[in-house]
C-alpha cells in the first residue's frame, strides 16, 4: 500500500471499503456467465481485488448482468437490484445490455438495460475476457472515486421513470413500487 | 388461620360456584376468581408455619389429620397461584363455550383436591383427596368430549392402576403398624426390614410415578395433556402431575427417610439408582418424541414427560444439590410449562382452536406479547442463563458430575439439546415465518389471557436473575430431610467447587448487550420493510406458499424415526386389545338373550343326564 | 488485573476472530493455487457492510443479531485466554455450554421474522447438526469434568499445567482425538458447511442480512470460531501461561481445521449426523467409560 493509498483511507474509510469490498451477485442472466467462473477460480483470483460472488442480493453491493436479458430475466433483476442494499453499483458485461447486441430484434429480449435499471457501466464486447471485468473493476474504482458511480441515487431520484418504463414491458408488477411516487403522474407528465 | 377452613373454603367454593352459575354467569367468574385469590392469600399466610390438627374423630379408630410444614407450603402455594391464573385465564378462553359452570366448579374442585393431598397429615387423608383428585381430573380431560373422552378414560385407567397400588400399600402400612399418620408411619418404618421398605417403596411409587407420568407410565399423558382444555392443561402439566413430586418426595425423605433411602437395594444395585435411571430414559426418550410432534400441545405434553424426568432425577439421585435442584425444577417447571400451555391456549383462542404447528406461523406480527411471554417461557424451558429453568438445571449437572455419574449428566444435558429443537419448532412454527393471509387481521390476545402469562413469564425471570428467593424456601425444606445447607444467596450458591453467581452473568449479559446494540446503531440506518420483501431469488413472495414449516426436522426425522416409536404406550394400547378380545370372547358366550342361557341349562342337563344313564363312573 | 482482563479478553477475540476469517480465505486461497485476498479484507468487508443501508424486517430481527453476538462476547469472558477468566465464578463449564447455544439461538430467531424459508431450513440444518455433534462434544466434556472432578474451566487448566496437557494422558487421549474430529462441524466449516450452504440455500441463516445485520453475523462467525478452538486449547491441550503462547497453540489447530476445509467436499445433514453419530461419539464414548471405570 503506497503513501497516496494510504491517505485516501485515512481521509475517506467509508468510500475505500466500498471500493475493495465488491461482492457480486449470483445471477447468471444470459451466456456472458460463462466468462465468471474463471474470473472467480484459480486462473484469475478476483478475490485478489475484494471481489468475490455472494448468495443472495441482500449482501452483495456490485451487480454484473452477464449478457442479453429476455424480459423474464428482466423481472428478477429488477427485483434482485431492488433487494440489494445501497450503495449499490451495476455493470453491464457484453454489448447485449448497451443495445441488444446480436439479439437486437429479437422478440423477447429487451435492448437498452439502462432504461430499467440505472447502468454505472459497460464491457463492450461478445464475449469480452475475463480481463476485461479487471478493467471494469478499476474503472470502477476510479468512479467510486470520484463519486460517478451514482446508479443508486439516480434510480431513487427518477424511480417514477424507471417504474414506468418497467411497467410498459413487464406489464402489471407483483410487488408495489418501492419509493414513494406516483407512477401515474410520471406516465402522463412523459406522454403530455 | 386453620387448615380445616382452608379446605372448606376451597370445597364450599368449588360448590358454590356451580350453584351460581345458575344464577348468573357474571357471578360466577367473579366468584370463582376471588375464591382462587382467597386461597392463594391463605395459603401464603401460613409461610414458615408448622403444626398438625386433627379434623375428623374416629374412622375405623383412626383420626384423620391435617398438618403443614416446609414442604406441603411449597406445593400449596403452588397449586394455589397456578390455580388462580389459570382460573382468571380460562375467563376469556371458557367465553362463549358450554358446561363452563361445570367446567369452574370442576377447576376448582382439583385445586381444592390438590391442595387437600399436599396438607393431609395421615396416609387415608392423602389417599381420600388423591382420590377426588383423580375424578375431576378425568371429568376435567374429558371436557370436550370425542378424542377427549377416549384420553380421560386412558388417563383414568392408568390413574385407576395406580390408585390401586397405594391402597394396597396404605392398607399394608395400617396392617403393620396400627396407623396411618405420617410420623407414626415413619417411626415404624425406621425398624422395618429393607424388603418391606423396598415392596411399600414400589406400591407407592407405582401410584406416584403414574400420576407423575414417569417412563414406563406415561402413556396417559400426552393424549390428555392435548386434549384437555388449555387452561386446564396448565393446571394438570405444571402442578396436577407433581403431586406425584410431592409423594415421591413425601415417601422418600419423610416417610423411609434419607438414611435408608439410599441404603436400600437388592445386592448392589441401588433402589435410588434404579429410579435415577428411569429419570434418565424419562429424559431422553420422551425429548425426542416430542421433537416430531405436530401439534403444538401434544408437543408440550411430551416435553412434559421428559422435564418430570429431570425432577426425578434430581430427587432420587439423593445429594444435597440434586435435591434442591429437583424441587427447583418442579417450581420453575411449573411456571414456564403453565406458561406455554397459556400461550397455546391464547393462539388457540385467536385461530378458533388451530393448534397444528403446520398450519400456524408468522403470528409475532399479530400477537407480540404473547411471543414475548412464549420466548421467556421457552428460554426457561431450555434452562437460557438468567431465566429459572437454568439454574435448577445447573444444580442437577452439577451434582451428576461431581459425584462422577457422567452418563445420568450426559442423559440429562443431551436432553437440553433435544429441548432446543423442540422448542425452536414450537416457537418458529406457531409465531415466525410468514403470516398467512387467513390471520391477517387477528386481534391481540385478551386482557384476561396477557395478565397471568406476564406475570409467569416475570417470575421466569425472577428466579432466574434472583434465585435465592425460592432456594431459600427449598433449603429449608431440605434441612429438615436432613441434607446440609446449600448456603443460599441472593443470587445463587456460594459453594467451594465452581460456584454459582447469576449478577454476574446479568451484568455482563447486559452491558454485551448495550454495547453491541450500540455498535449496530452505529451503522447505516435500515428501512423497515414487511414480509412480503423478504428474498426469493428474484421473485415476488408467493403469498401462503413461502414458508418451511412442515417436517422441520425432516432430514433427523428420518434417521430416528425407526428407534423412536413409544413402545411402552404400543404395549398397553395391545394389552388393553387382549382385555377387549377377552370381553368380546366371554360376550359370545353371555349373549345377554334369556333362551341362550336356557338352552346352556337345558344343554348341561341333557349332559349330566346322559352321564348318569349312559356311563357311571361313580 | 481481572477488570482488565473483561475489557481484554473479548477485543483479543474480536481481533484473533477477524483474523482467523481473513488466515482462512488466505490460506483456502493458496491450497487452491491462487493469491487471494489480503489478510485485512474481512476488515474491509465489515466496515463496507457497515455503511450500507439494509432492510429490517422488525424488532426481533434487530435484536436477535444483537443478542447472538453479545452472548459470544459473554462466553469469551469465561475463557482463561492464557491468563484467569473474568466471570470464572458463575457457573463454569455448564455456563459456557448453554452460553454457546445463545449464538445460534439468536440468529435463528432474529432469521425466523424475516420470513424466508431459506433461512428456515438453515437454522433447522443448523440445529441438526447441532445434536449431531454435541452427541460426542457433551461425552468428551463430561469425561474432562469427571476427570478432573470440577466444572470450573479454570481449574482444569490448572490441573493440566501441574501433570501432562489432557490429550497427552492415557484416557483422556480418547476424548481428545473425537474433540478434534467433531472440530470442524463445531466450526461450521466444510465437511460440514451444510448450514450456510451457498448455492443451495442461499447461504442459510444469513439470507435476509445485509448492511450491519451481516457484519454483525461475520464477527459472530469469527468469534464461533475463536470459541470453538481456544475451548480445545483450554480444556484439552492445557491452556497457556500468556496469550502469545495461547494464540500459536489456536494457530495450530486452527490449521488443522482448515486443512480439513480445504481436503472434503460438501455432505448432506443426514450424512453429516451419521458420521458424528458413529466415529467421534465411538471414541468419545470410549473415553467416558474408560474416565469412568479407572478414573484420576
Amino acid at each position: 500500500m503506497d503513501r497516496n493509498q494510504l491517505m485516501k483511507w485515512i481521509k475517506a474509510p467509508t468510500k475505500m471499503a466500498h471500493k475493495y469490498s465488491l461482492n457480486a451477485v449470483y445471477f447468471c442472466t444470459g451466456c456472458g456467465v460463462i466468462e465468471v467462473p474463471p474470473t472467480i477460480t484459480s486462473r484469475w483470483d478476483a478475490e485478489r481485488f475484494g471481489v468475490v460472488p455472494t448468495a443472495t442480493a441482500r449482501q452483495a453491493n456490485l451487480f454484473l448482468i452477464t449478457g442479453y436479458v429476455s424480459v423474464k430475466t428482466l423481472r428478477a433483476i429488477i427485483r434482485t437490484y431492488e433487494q440489494m442494499p445501497e450503495p449499490k453499483y451495476t455493470v453491464g458485461f457484453g454489448s447485449c445490455t448497451i443495445n441488444g447486441g446480436m439479439y437486437w430484434d429479437s422478440y423477447n429480449t429487451i435492448n437498452q438495460l439502462d432504461k430499467y435499471i440505472p447502468i454505472d457501466g459497460y464491457i463492450a464486447g461478445c464475449m469480452p475476457r475475463p480481463e476485461a471485468i479487471f478493467v471494469a473493476v478499476t474503472h470502477l474504482w476510479t468512479l467510486i472515486d470520484k463519486d460517478m458511480a451514482d446508479g443508486y441515487k439516480r434510480y431513487r431520484k427518477n424511480y417514477a421513470a424507471y417504474r414506468a418504463n418497467q411497467e410498459m414491458i413487464l406489464g402489471e408488477m407483483e410487488w408495489p413500487p418501492i419509493f414513494q411516487t406516483e407512477v401515474a403522474t410520471a406516465i402522463t407528465e412523459r406522454e403530455g | 388461620m386453620s387448615l380445616g377452613l382452608l379446605l372448606i373454603v376451597a370445597f364450599g367454593g368449588s360448590l358454590l360456584t356451580y350453584l351460581l352459575g345458575k344464577v348468573s354467569a357474571r357471578t360466577r367468574d367473579a366468584f370463582a376468581v376471588l375464591i382462587s385469590l382467597a386461597l392463594v392469600v391463605m395459603v401464603a399466610s401460613l409461610y414458615g408455619k408448622a403444626f398438625r390438627v386433627p379434623f375428623y374423630g374416629g374412622f375405623l379408630g383412626m383420626p384423620l389429620v391435617l398438618r403443614i410444614d416446609g414442604l406441603s407450603w411449597l406445593f400449596a402455594i403452588a397449586a394455589s397461584v397456578l390455580g388462580c391464573l389459570s382460573v382468571v385465564f380460562s375467563l376469556g378462553y371458557m367465553k362463549g363455550k358450554e358446561r363452563t359452570s361445570f367446567y369452574y366448579s370442576m377447576l376448582l374442585l382439583v385445586i381444592a383436591a390438590m391442595l387437600g393431598v399436599v396438607l393431609s397429615g395421615d396416609l387415608l387423608s392423602l389417599f381420600i383427596f388423591w382420590e377426588i383428585m383423580s375424578w375431576s381430573t378425568f371429568l376435567l380431560i374429558s371436557y370436550n368430549g370425542g378424542p377427549a373422552l377416549a384420553a380421560g378414560m386412558k388417563y383414568f385407567v392408568m390413574s385407576f392402576v395406580g390408585s390401586l397400588a397405594m391402597l394396597a400399600g396404605v392398607l399394608t402400612l395400617h396392617g403393620s403398624f396400627g396407623t396411618l399418620e405420617f410420623t407414626g408411619v415413619a417411626a415404624g418404618m425406621s425398624s422395618a426390614s429393607p424388603g418391606y421398605v423396598l415392596a411399600i417403596l414400589v406400591l407407592f411409587g407405582v401410584a406416584f410415578g403414574t400420576k407423575n407420568a414417569i417412563w414406563p407410565f406415561h402413556a396417559w399423558l400426552p393424549p390428555a395433556h392435548s386434549e384437555a382444555p388449555s387452561p386446564f392443561s396448565a393446571v394438570l402439566s405444571g402442578i396436577l402431575i407433581k403431586m406425584g413430586v410431592y409423594g415421591f418426595l413425601l415417601l422418600m425423605f419423610v416417610i423411609v427417610g434419607l438414611r435408608t433411602f439410599l441404603s436400600l437395594g437388592v445386592g448392589r444395585i441401588e433402589f435410588h439408582t434404579v429410579l435415577s435411571i428411569i429419570g434418565a430414559i424419562t429424559i431422553l426418550l420422551p425429548t425426542f418424541i416430542a421433537i416430531f410432534q405436530n401439534d403444538a400441545k401434544r408437543l408440550l405434553a411430551w416435553s412434559t414427560v421428559a422435564q418430570a424426568g429431570y425432577i426425578i432425577l434430581g430427587i432420587s439421585f439423593g445429594t444435597s444439590l440434586s435435591v434442591a435442584g429437583g424441587m427447583f425444577h418442579f417450581l420453575n417447571h411449573a411456571v414456564f410449562k403453565a406458561l406455554l400451555f397459556m400461550v397455546v391456549g391464547a393462539v388457540e383462542y385467536r385461530t378458533n382452536g388451530v393448534r397444528d404447528l403446520d398450519s400456524l406461523g408468522g403470528l409475532i406480527k399479530r400477537m407480540p406479547v404473547t411471543f414475548i411471554v412464549a420466548v421467556i417461557g421457552v428460554c426457561g424451558l431450555i434452562g437460557v442463563p438468567l431465566t429459572n429453568g437454568f439454574v435448577s438445571k445447573w444444580l442437577i449437572y452439577k451434582t451428576l458430575i461431581l459425584e462422577r455419574s457422567p452418563f445420568l449428566a450426559f442423559a440429562a444435558l443431551f436432553g437440553t439439546w433435544g429441548t432446543i429443537l423442540y422448542s425452536y419448532k414450537f416457537l418458529h412454527n406457531i409465531f415466525l415465518g410468514q403470516l398467512p393471509q387467513r390471520y391477517e387481521d387477528m386481534e391481540r390476545a385478551p386482557f384476561t389471557m396477557l395478565l397471568p402469562m406476564t406475570i409467569l413469564s416475570v417470575v421466569v425471570v425472577l428466579f432466574g436473575v434472583l434465585p435465592g428467593i425460592p432456594l431459600a424456601v427449598i433449603d429449608t425444606i431440605g434441612v429438615s430431610f436432613g441434607f446440609e445447607s446449600l448456603h443460599v444467596t441472593p443470587w445463587g450458591i456460594a459453594s467451594d467447587t465452581g460456584a454459582l453467581n447469576t449478577v454476574n452473568m446479568l451484568v455482563a449479559a447486559l452491558v454485551g448487550l448495550v454495547v453491541v446494540w450500540c455498535v449496530f446503531r452505529s451503522g447505516a440506518r435500515s428501512v423497515s420493510v414487511g414480509q412480503a420483501d423478504s428474498y426469493a431469488a428474484g421473485a415476488a413472495v408467493p403469498r401462503d406458499k413461502y414458508q418451511y414449516s412442515v417436517r422441520f426436522y425432516a432430514p433427523l426425522r428420518r434417521m430416528m424415526a425407526p428407534y423412536l416409536k413409544d413402545f411402552v404406550d404400543s404395549f398397553y394400547m395391545r394389552l388393553a386389545g387382549w382385555v377387549r378380545g377377552l370381553g368380546d370372547g366371554l360376550r359370545r358366550i353371555y349373549t345377554g338373550y334369556v333362551g341362550d342361557y336356557v338352552m346352556y341349562i337345558l344343554v348341561f342337563l341333557a349332559v349330566l343326564i346322559f352321564v348318569q344313564i349312559a356311563w357311571s363312573p361313580w | 488485573m481481572r477488570i482488565l482482563w473483561f475489557v481484554l479478553s473479548p477485543l483479543m477475540a474480536l481481533a484473533v476472530g477477524l483474523f482467523f476469517l481473513g488466515l482462512s480465505r488466505r490460506f483456502m486461497a493458496r491450497i487452491q493455487w491462487r493469491v487471494g485476498p489480503p489478510l485485512y479484507q474481512p476488515l474491509i468487508d465489515i466496515l463496507r457492510q457497515f455503511t450500507q443501508k439494509s432492510v429490517s424486517h422488525g424488532p426481533l430481527f434487530d435484536l436477535g443479531v444483537v443478542l447472538s453476538l453479545a452472548s459470544s462476547f459473554i462466553v469469551v469472558l469465561f475463557m482463561p485466554l492464557g491468563g484467569t477468566a473474568p466471570l470464572s465464578s458463575s457457573g463454569g463449564l455448564l455456563a459456557v455450554l448453554y452460553l454457546m447455544l445463545l449464538g445460534p439461538l439468536g440468529i435463528a430467531l432474529s432469521g425466523g421474522e424475516a420470513a424466508n424459508p431459506n433461512v428456515s431450513i438453515g437454522i433447522s440444518r443448523k440445529l441438526i447438526l447441532a445434536v449431531g455433534y454435541e452427541v460426542p462434544f457433551l461425552m468428551i466434556v463430561l469425561a474432562l469434568m469427571t476427570y478432573y472432578g470440577t466444572i470450573s474451566i479454570g481449574e482444569i487448566v490448572a490441573a493440566q499445567r501441574e501433570s501432562a496437557s489432557a490429550i497427552a494422558s492415557f484416557p483422556l487421549v480418547f476424548s481428545g482425538i473425537a474433540y478434534l474430529l467433531i472440530l470442524p462441524a463445531m466450526l461450521g466449516v466444510r465437511p460440514f458447511e451444510v448450514v450456510g450452504a451457498a448455492q443451495e440455500i442461499s447461504s442459510g441463516p444469513a439470507a435476509e442480512y445485509g448492511g450491519p445485520y451481516l457484519a454483525l453475523a461475520t464477527i459472530q462467525h469469527g468469534l464461533t470460531m475463536f470459541i470453538g478452538i481456544s475451548l480445545f486449547v483450554n480444556l484439552l491441550w492445557g491452556g497457556a501461561s500468556n496469550p502469545v503462547v495461547f494464540f500459536l497453540k489456536m494457530l495450530v489447530v486452527f490449521a488443522f481445521g482448515f486443512w480439513v476445509n480445504a481436503a472434503f467436499p460438501r455432505l448432506r445433514v443426514e450424512q453429516a449426523v451419521r458420521y458424528l453419530w458413529r466415529w467421534p461419539t465411538l471414541i468419545a464414548f470410549v473415553g467416558l467409560i474408560l474416565v469412568a471405570t479407572i478414573g484420576r
